[in-house]
């Protein structure tokens, strides 16, 4: 296993924090708060899966995302299913109506979470390593929270589609892979095909077996920013966890190792993309994150030195892990930065959905 | 700056080592071979990767990057890269490789490990240096015995995670070096950034070995001098130029040429030891992310870093950024991407025209 990051020096620590807090923050890379760095991306690169991605962040951590579907029989609720559909076959408008549904839909029925499944695979980490669990846990909850995607795996009354997503970070975590990981599941997702049904409605499923007449888990056709397509249509992009850091009363996107270290607050923010266009996007869950500032040798001297406060920011060109919590104001701002119409958050989703 | 995600760039075809019948290796013997050079050649069309047979050959010898079984004649690589031939001797130069010390090298280090009488000093080189408590500069004159009074205050020259630059005094037989600060030019390092590249021993980029390494750059839009340490384990350090007249107490680095022997010991104050920074001005600050962006891009291009490149990457960005004002580029001055690689064209045309 690798040894734990060496950490920076106090007086490259000051630097950093008084660079980014300033007005307008001055990044390490010259970069803009909101700016990202490139990326390079490929996706469909395993032939063995349903849809897989491989992404690299400019800092080169990389990561692998495959997902897998296999067909599955529901689990308990046979019988509310079996009486649904007899509902539906006695009423003839209602089931002029599923029908009408299902033209725009994938099907009717409402997913369970347990029918995704999320696997995270980092180098010498253990499988059951808090981190892993957790990370998987926090992708995991973002697809689920979302609700489209569950509702896609639905085939009829008794069958339904099981996604295994495995997810391998190839190199070491220089930093918080989080949102590396989440946007190399949304590509994966996105290249996702499912075989074409030759069965009807309710029979037991078969499936054609030329793979080009199977059908993308996201249809492409309602792309994502084209402000053209009907508000009918339910979110057709699985949803992105960004992080977002803030340092003073700034807020920075993309996140370098080194502005990590020194942010007072560490964000995050799981995006999914709206019913209707350009109302911004659905907030789907927010989670701090310990900043890793908190762990440092000045943060603990604060810890001991307990009720002693001192002045706001200390000596000038020292550096001292802020205490307490985070402003509600700067709080908002992070999160409003991530949903509002135009903002980041619109620009990766439009970013992403451009590549695929 | 846009999100941008692009395609990896594609390999460029790779020939395999083919040792029996690849022309170059020539199993015949020295029949039709061109008469011996002294010179090294460099097979840059193929790449030997480690456990692959180079040749079974026994005519030939094994050099640097290379084993062999006991058992068999066969030369195997022990590392990715490429195939060097020096008259009958096999060698391979690795793709990547870590930093080799040598003596007399200027390195970068950053402190891993305090114990009693030394500190441990990561270099990216396979083992942690070493830096001895008698070889830096005690406050209170540079010709003073150590005590064991400093002893105890080992912490308060170098603690975790500092930087410092040092020179390579010896070089143990296991490959790992001993470290000095005995003059006024190494010490600590504070009022900058620091960058990670590769450093000599590998192909490609990286910052190479005997050319000035520390210099000071009168940087461009009033944001003043800066100095730049390129240390040849590729640890770089850019931060603002401190000094002229030195101040009682304050660093020890950068004194001016006036300097002797005699006065040398008051020189050396209690400052040289100091975590604080100076209070540096946004402007010296944008100037020193261009710099590191410059070096960053460098990189990136695959480069050598030296002086000569940094300085023309640097210019080559000051121009271009009036460019990019005019075309309506935002994402402020971050050399990342499109920008970075039309400033690395820009330097290396600037560097061959300055050539002829």
């Amino acid at each position: 296993m690798a040894p734990p990051p060496t950490p920076l020096s106090p007086s490259e620590l000051s630097y950093l924090h008084t660079s980014l807090s300033l007005h307008p923050p001055i990044r390490p890379d010259a970069r803009s708060p909101t700016s990202f760095r490139p990326l390079v991306a490929e996706t469909d690169l395993l032939p063995a899966a349903n849809g897989s991605a491989r992404l690299c962040f400019a800092d080169g951590t990389e990561a692998i995302a495959g997902v897998k579907a296999e067909v599955e029989k529901v689990q308990g609720l046979g019988n509310v299913r079996w009486y649904d559909n007899m509902d539906a076959e006695m009423g003839g408008i209602e089931e002029s109506e599923r029908d009408g549904e299902q033209e725009g839909e994938r099907g009717k029925g409402v997913g369970e979470d347990k029918w995704i499944e999320v696997t995270v695979d980092m180098p010498g980490q253990r499988d059951d390593d808090a981190m892993v669990v957790f990370l998987a846990q926090m992708i995991h909850e973002g697809l689920v929270a979302d609700g489209g995607l569950k509702n896609r795996l639905v085939i009829n009354a008794r069958w339904h589609w099981r996604l295994y997503i495995d997810i391998l970070l190839l190199s070491p975590p220089h930093t918080y892979p989080l949102p590396l990981l989440s946007l190399t599941t949304h590509l994966a997702l996105l290249s996702t095909r499912l075989p074409a049904p030759i069965s009807n409605h309710d029979e037991d499923p078969l499936f054609n077996d030329d793979w080009d007449a199977s059908s993308p888990l996201y249809p492409s056709s309602d792309t994502y920013p084209d402000a053209k397509t009907p508000p009918q249509s339910s979110p057709a992009r699985p949803p992105i966890t960004l992080l977002v850091i803030s340092v003073g009363d700034n807020v920075f996107f993309d996140a370098s190792r080194e502005e990590l270290a020194v942010a007072d607050a560490v964000l995050a923010v799981t995006v999914g993309a709206p019913s209707s266009p350009s109302t911004g996007l659905n907030l789907l869950a927010v989670r701090t994150i310990d900043p890793p500032s908190r762990l440092s040798a000045s943060a603990a001297e604060v810890g001991r030195a307990g009720a002693e406060i001192d002045a706001e920011g200390g000596k000038e060109g020292v550096w001292k892990a802020s205490k307490g919590g985070m402003k509600r104001r700067v709080l908002a701002r992070m999160v409003q930065m991530c949903v509002e119409g135009g903002g980041v958050g619109e620009e990766v989703l439009g970013g992403l959905g451009e590549f695929s | 700056m846009p999100f941008t995600i692009t395609l990896p760039a594609p390999l460029s075809p790779l020939h395999h080592n083919e040792p029996s019948d690849s022309p170059s290796l020539d199993s015949d013997g020295d029949t039709d071979m061109p008469p011996p050079s002294k010179r090294p050649k460099l097979s840059t069309r193929s790449i030997v990767t480690p456990g692959e047979t180079v040749t079974d050959d026994p005519q030939w010898m094994r050099g640097h990057g290379t084993y062999t079984h006991p058992t068999s004649p066969q030369i195997l690589s022990s590392v990715a890269g490429t195939l060097l031939k020096t008259n009958k001797l096999l060698s391979i130069r690795p793709l990547r490789a870590r930093y080799t010390p040598e003596i007399g090298d200027l390195v970068v280090g950053r402190v891993v490990e305090v114990q009693t009488k030394r500190w441990k000093v990561d270099l990216s080189a396979p083992l942690l240096a070493h830096l001895p408590l008698s070889a830096i500069n005690l406050p209170g004159g540079i010709l003073r015995k150590r005590t064991s009074t400093d002893e105890l205050a080992i912490r308060t020259f170098f603690g975790e995670g500092d930087l410092l630059v040092a020179e390579v005094q010896s070089v143990y037989q296991d490959g790992a070096a001993s470290l000095h600060t005995r003059s006024l030019k190494y010490g600590k390092l504070r009022n900058g950034v620091f960058l990670s590249v590769s450093g000599t021993g590998g192909g490609g980029g990286g910052v190479v070995r005997s050319r000035r390494q520390v210099w000071t750059v009168q940087t461009a839009n009033g944001g003043g001098e800066v100095d730049v340490v390129l240390g040849v384990n590729g640890y770089i350090w850019i931060c603002k130029h401190v000094g002229g007249e030195l101040v009682e107490g304050k660093g020890g680095r950068h004194a001016g040429a006036g300097m002797g022997v005699n006065n040398l010991e008051e020189k050396v104050g209690e400052g040289m030891y100091e975590n604080r920074n100076e209070s540096i001005g946004e402007e010296t600050r944008w100037e020193i992310a261009r710099l590191s962006g410059c070096v960053r891009a460098l990189v990136e291009g695959g480069c050598r870093v030296d002086e000569e490149m940094v300085m023309r990457a640097y210019e080559a960005s000051v121009e271009d950024e009036g460019v990019g004002g005019e075309e309506g580029e935002e994402g402020g001055e971050y050399l990342g991407g499109e920008r970075g690689r039309r400033v690395v064209r820009e330097a290396l045309r600037a560097v061959h025209a300055a050539r002829e």
